[in-house]
């Protein structure tokens, strides 16, 4: 059904400038291999959050491509692959925590049985089951984060792409979902995140692409990384290559 | 797509005191108070009952009042919190979206147009002389008014905006559309004015359908609820299909 040896993702020539005439994204070329696990750091209005909502069609892109395991990213199969948590908390008010996951499923043509029974595993998995009938609204930050989360996975997606799904997340969550996330990449799913936990790009990222002003300033593994700036750790990195200019 | 027409469906049955049976009550107490008050002085309009006349008008009224303010609110609702983009991310084409987020306010207006029409039947007899024209009629009507709340909701940058047309645009036309009088009991130039109400024409069709008369033929008006309904129904697609209001 989808070719194996297509990149997760394919960026060319991506640009993306706002009506209001910010450029976020300027001529960006990046190519993110199926099965990777792959972080994307930089500071606050680097253009992460843009990147990744061009790729989810989000956005009217300017310019360029996007594939996405090597179709078109606004064809409904590429969509159908994409599981998104955004930065930004954005569940439906007048749904409850399992209307919706089985209402996501359904958006993503899962049939209702099979809907229903995935929404009670994602449930379970991110500890919501006593909220299972509870409104978004009244869930607290990190249940409303929790259910973001699992419904970006309900679809069981081939690319998740996560947007700071750890911003102000407490220790327990944390970790809980690192250890999930590790487990779909072992299973063979692509993983996206941004981040500004270096430590946490660390430990997760098999590389690390770092962008500043929309533009890609460098990209490799941690140890790569940390080779080619000479220095020690990531951080330091992080600094060199947010300075230079 | 279906799920998306659930959801919408479900929206209005979990507000429902909200968003059926409020304007209900509303509508019953116009037929109420005017249709008791006038028509007792007015008795009738041509060969029918007073309180009987202004029934059409007044279904009319509350349902495509319902279609319009359901869908600019809820697709408002959906871009002021971001979560339409779960919709926009989705693999749905986008007639889907469109006739989707369209559905909700058919629902809704169509379960305060049965509740009206049994109240109505039960309180002052109304009949319903024409059953397909009225049909063709609420149909076309309801397109109208649901596209147009999706086409107002998806421009308005604020609360205000979806309600400033209500009150300043729907409201007002719908007065002035003969819901409460004839127009042929207008002087000039009022009379010639309200041939370009196109609620005027709308209220027409559906009282035709019901009392198997009318101010102008059923043709005229079918037709010209048709030539608003298509264009407002395609504006809508197109800012689906661009994303223009709805992505950045
Ligand atoms: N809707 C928008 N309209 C206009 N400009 C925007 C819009 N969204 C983002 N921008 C601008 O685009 C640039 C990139 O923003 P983006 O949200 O992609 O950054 P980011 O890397 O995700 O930052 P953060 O780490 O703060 O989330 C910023 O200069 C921002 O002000
Ligand atoms: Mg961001």
């Amino acid at each position: 059904m989808y070719r194996n040896d297509a990149p997760a993702l394919e960026l060319r020539g991506l640009t993306k400038r706002y009506d209001d005439g910010t450029l976020a994204i300027e001529d960006f070329d990046l190519e993110i291999p199926a099965g990777a696990f792959f972080g994307l750091l930089g500071p606050n209005g680097a253009g992460k959050t843009t990147l990744i909502s061009a790729v989810c069609n989000l956005i009217r892109v300017t310019e360029g491509d996007v594939l996405v395991f090597g179709e078109p990213a606004h064809s409904l199969l590429a969509r159908s692959w994409i599981g998104l948590a955004e930065q930004d908390i954005n569940l439906d008010r007048f749904l409850t925590v399992r209307e919706t996951l089985t209402y996501h499923g359904g958006y993503f043509g899962m049939q209702r049985d099979e809907a229903e029974e995935r929404a009670e595993e994602m449930i379970a998995a991110f500890g919501l089951q006593a909220k299972r009938d509870t409104r978004a609204p009244k869930l607290s930050g990190g249940q409303r984060r929790r259910l973001l989360l699992a419904r970006a996975l309900m679809h069981r997606p081939r690319l998740v792409i996560l947007d700071e799904p750890t911003a102000g997340v407490d220790f327990e969550l944390r970790t809980e979902l690192w250890r999930y996330i590790r487990q779909l990449h072992a299973e063979g799913t692509t993983i996206l995140l941004t981040t500004h936990y270096l430590e946490e790009a660390e430990e997760l990222c098999e590389e690390i692409a770092l962008i500043r002003d929309g533009h890609l300033i460098a990209r490799d593994s941690a140890a790569g990384l940390r080779e080619s700036f000479a220095v020690d750790r990531l951080q330091d990195v992080y600094v060199k290559a947010m300075a230079r200019s | 797509m279906l799920w998306l027409c659930r959801r919408e469906t479900l929206r209005v049955s979990k507000l429902w005191t909200q968003t059926v049976l409020a304007p209900v009550v509303s509508s019953l107490l116009f037929i109420l108070v005017f249709g008791l008050s006038l028509g007792g002085r007015i008795k009738q309009v041509g060969d029918v009952d007073y309180e009987v006349f202004i029934v059409p008008g007044l279904i009319t009224m509350g349902m495509v009042q319902a279609a319009y303010a359901n869908n600019a609110s809820s697709i408002f609702q959906a871009r002021f919190d971001r979560y339409i983009n779960d919709v926009l991310s989705a693999p749905m084409k986008p007639w889907q979206m469109t006739l989707g987020y369209t559905v909700g306010g058919l629902f809704r207006a169509l379960a305060i147009g049965s509740a009206l029409l049994v109240a109505a039947a039960i309180l002052v007899g109304v009949p319903v002389e024409r059953p397909f024209a009225l049909a063709a009629a609420v149909v076309l009507g309801l397109i109208l008014f649901a596209s147009l709340g999706l086409v107002v909701g998806i421009y308005a940058e604020t609360w205000d905006h979806t309600t400033f047309i209500a009150n300043i645009v729907i409201l007002p036309l719908a007065f002035v559309g003969g819901v409460f009088y004839s127009i042929d009991v207008l002087p000039s130039p009022w009379h010639e004015l309200s041939h370009v109400n196109p609620v005027f024409y709308l209220v027409n069709a559906v009282r035709f359908g019901f009392l198997g008369e009318a101010d102008v033929s059923v043709w005229l008006s079918l037709g010209v609820t048709a030539a608003l309904a298509v264009p407002t129904y395609l504006w809508a697609q197109w800012l689906f299909t661009t994303g223009k209001k709805l992505k950045d």
